[in-house]
Order: C-alpha cells, then sequence, then structure tokens
C-alpha cells in the first residue's frame, strides 16, 4: 500500500498558522499558544459553546496538539456544563454523533480515552490516534497527484471533529485553495 | 470485546422511504450493482421533475475502495452527507463498521448534518458537485 504520510513538528506549526488565519478572518475562536518549553507541543485552544437537548447548556473546549510519537496532531477536548460539571464520558459518547457511534461501539474502547493533558495537567478526553495516517494517506496521495495544495491540519479536523462535536465552518475548505491551479 | 452492539442503533431507512434521498434509486435493489448500462446514471435521465430540488452529484473513489458503477446522481438538496454515505455504503455492500468519508474539495469532510444543497452552492462548478469518497478504518 502507500507510504504513510506523516508530519513532521515544523509542518504541523506552519499549518496550523494557516489555519489560524482563516480563523481569524472568519471570527472563529482558534488561538495559537505556545508553550513555554521549547520541546513542548504547542496547543491551539477553542472554545465553543453547544445546546444540548435537554436546555443544557454545555461548554466544548478542544485542543490540537501535536504527537511527537505518532507524528500525526492530536485532538483532545473536554466539556463540561456552565456550572462546572464536567462532563463524564458516558456523556461524551452519548454525544458522539449517531453516525460514528456504530463503529466506535464496535472497536475496543481505546477511540475515546481520558488522559492528562500534557501541558495544562488536566485530565481532557483524547481522540486517540493510531490510526490517523491510516485516513489522512489516501487523502494526501490524491491531491498531490493533482498538485494540489492541501492543509493537513483543516483535512484532518473536518473529519475528527464532528466525531465529538466540533464542525468545521466550509470556508475553511476553501481556504486553503485560493492557491492552487488545477480546478478539481 | 464481549458486547454485542445489539442493533441499537438504526441506521436511517431514508433510502426506503422515497420522501428525501436518493430517489433516482430504485429502491428495490437488492442487487446494487445493476448488470448492464441499464444501470442508469441518473445523474443524466429524466430532470426528476423538479430540477430546482435536485442536484447532479459526481462521485469519485479515493485510495483504495472500490468504485460506483454509477457515478453521476441527482441528489435531493435537502440530502444530507450522512445520508449518502449510507446510500454509499449500501450500494457497495461495505459493513456497518467500515467507515466511509466524503470530501469536497477533495480534500475536506463537510460534517454529517450538512445538507448537498449547501455543498453545491458553495463547491459546485459545470452545473455538479464533485465528491470524493474514501473507506477507511478510522478507529479501533
Amino acid at each position: 500500500m502507500e507510504e504513510d504520510e506523516f508530519i513532521g513538528e515544523k509542518t504541523f506549526q506552519r499549518y496550523c498558522a494557516e489555519f489560524i488565519k482563516h480563523s481569524q478572518q472568519i471570527g472563529d475562536s482558534w488561538e495559537w499558544r505556545p508553550s513555554k518549553e521549547a520541546f513542548e507541543l504547542p496547543l491551539d485552544d477553542c472554545e465553543v459553546i453547544e445546546t444540548a437537548a435537554a436546555s443544557e447548556v454545555i461548554k466544548y473546549e478542544y485542543h490540537v496538539l501535536y504527537s511527537c510519537s505518532y507524528q500525526v496532531p492530536v485532538l483532545y477536548f473536554r466539556a463540561s456544563f456552565l456550572d462546572g460539571r464536567p462532563l463524564t464520558l458516558k456523556d461524551i459518547w452519548e454525544g458522539v454523533h449517531e453516525c460514528y457511534k456504530m463503529r466506535l461501539l464496535q472497536g475496543p474502547w481505546d477511540t475515546i480515552t481520558q488522559q492528562e493533558h500534557p501541558i495544562l495537567g488536566q485530565p481532557f478526553f483524547v481522540l486517540h490516534p493510531c490510526k490517523t495516517n491510516e485516513f489522512m494517506t489516501p487523502v494526501l496521495k490524491n491531491s498531490q497527484k493533482i498538485n494540489k495544495n492541501v492543509n493537513y491540519i483543516t483535512s484532518w479536523l473536518s473529519i475528527v471533529g464532528p466525531v465529538v462535536g466540533l464542525n468545521l465552518p466550509l470556508s475553511y475548505a476553501k481556504a486553503t485553495s485560493q492557491d492552487e491551479r488545477n480546478v478539481p | 470485546m464481549a458486547e454485542e452492539p445489539q442493533s441499537v442503533l438504526q441506521l436511517p431507512t431514508s433510502i426506503a422511504a422515497g420522501g428525501e434521498g436518493l430517489t433516482d434509486v430504485s429502491p428495490e435493489t437488492t442487487t446494487p450493482e445493476p448488470p448492464s448500462s441499464a444501470a442508469v446514471s441518473p445523474g443524466t435521465e429524466e430532470p426528476a421533475g423538479d430540477t430546482k430540488k435536485k442536484i447532479d452529484i459526481l462521485l469519485k473513489a479515493v485510495g483504495v475502495t472500490p468504485i460506483m458503477k454509477t457515478k453521476k446522481w441527482a441528489v435531493e438538496r435537502t440530502r444530507t452527507i450522512q445520508g449518502l454515505i449510507d446510500f454509499i455504503k449500501k450500494f457497495l455492500k461495505l459493513v456497518a463498521s467500515e467507515q466511509l468519508f466524503i470530501y469536497v474539495n477533495q480534500s475536506f469532510a463537510p460534517s454529517p448534518d450538512q445538507e448537498v444543497g449547501t455543498l453545491y452552492e458553495c463547491f459546485g462548478s459545470d452545473g455538479k458537485l464533485v465528491l470524493h469518497y474514501c473507506k477507511s478504518q478510522a478507529w479501533g
């Protein structure tokens, strides 16, 4: 099969910078926060307020970090009610979109786990990155064939985000195609 | 892995309902791969009565994903990405556990609730919306 597409840390930063640029253009609230120590993982942060069906307001917080071991981005997130009560893993599972539930339920429970945020040191939920290359590689290879610029972060986040309630505005899809020469 | 999912999750059967969805596909398609070129390219057949309500979608496979024999479809604008994914999975006879992704611009996965009509407005050209689809074992 095809060789996996990894991204190095510098490439990760570059894609994040492009992503942030568009975020600022459309008033989306992603931020870039470099960490204090040079070798630590940079992160973005976005606060999204979602209203649950039961008329409870839930606040979601998403962070994109770079995993040195997997050489891919990783999505960390947490959610809490407005009074500060955190959502449990069970709550999170219930919030997963129907279309993903069946697949996630059939697999082992290492897809969404709870881990300590490497920089903040607080408990977050994490979407496990071990399969990232598997779904990213075909897309990247396909785009390379036609010499198309693809922002890895945008593509990746558009795929994993909806699983945990994060839906990127469509304008992100166009943001990276401003430089391309080809029409699909 | 001792638990059986118990089929508690009903995949939407909108394909059979006929109300929304890809109404150009004959619902009784138990053999999703029609034998000959009677395999209509529904996109080229009758305008489905009201062309404004349907848009033309061209489906392209990515990676090792099976290629659909019929690539061009006329789809209701209100059809969601998730509905389209379910349809393609059925058409390709994928098992429920296999994940299928759909991309616009060859790189961006719209959220499952996104309507194809909206995508057509944003990304359509030459009277059609090109969508790429890719099979993957994304998790587990």
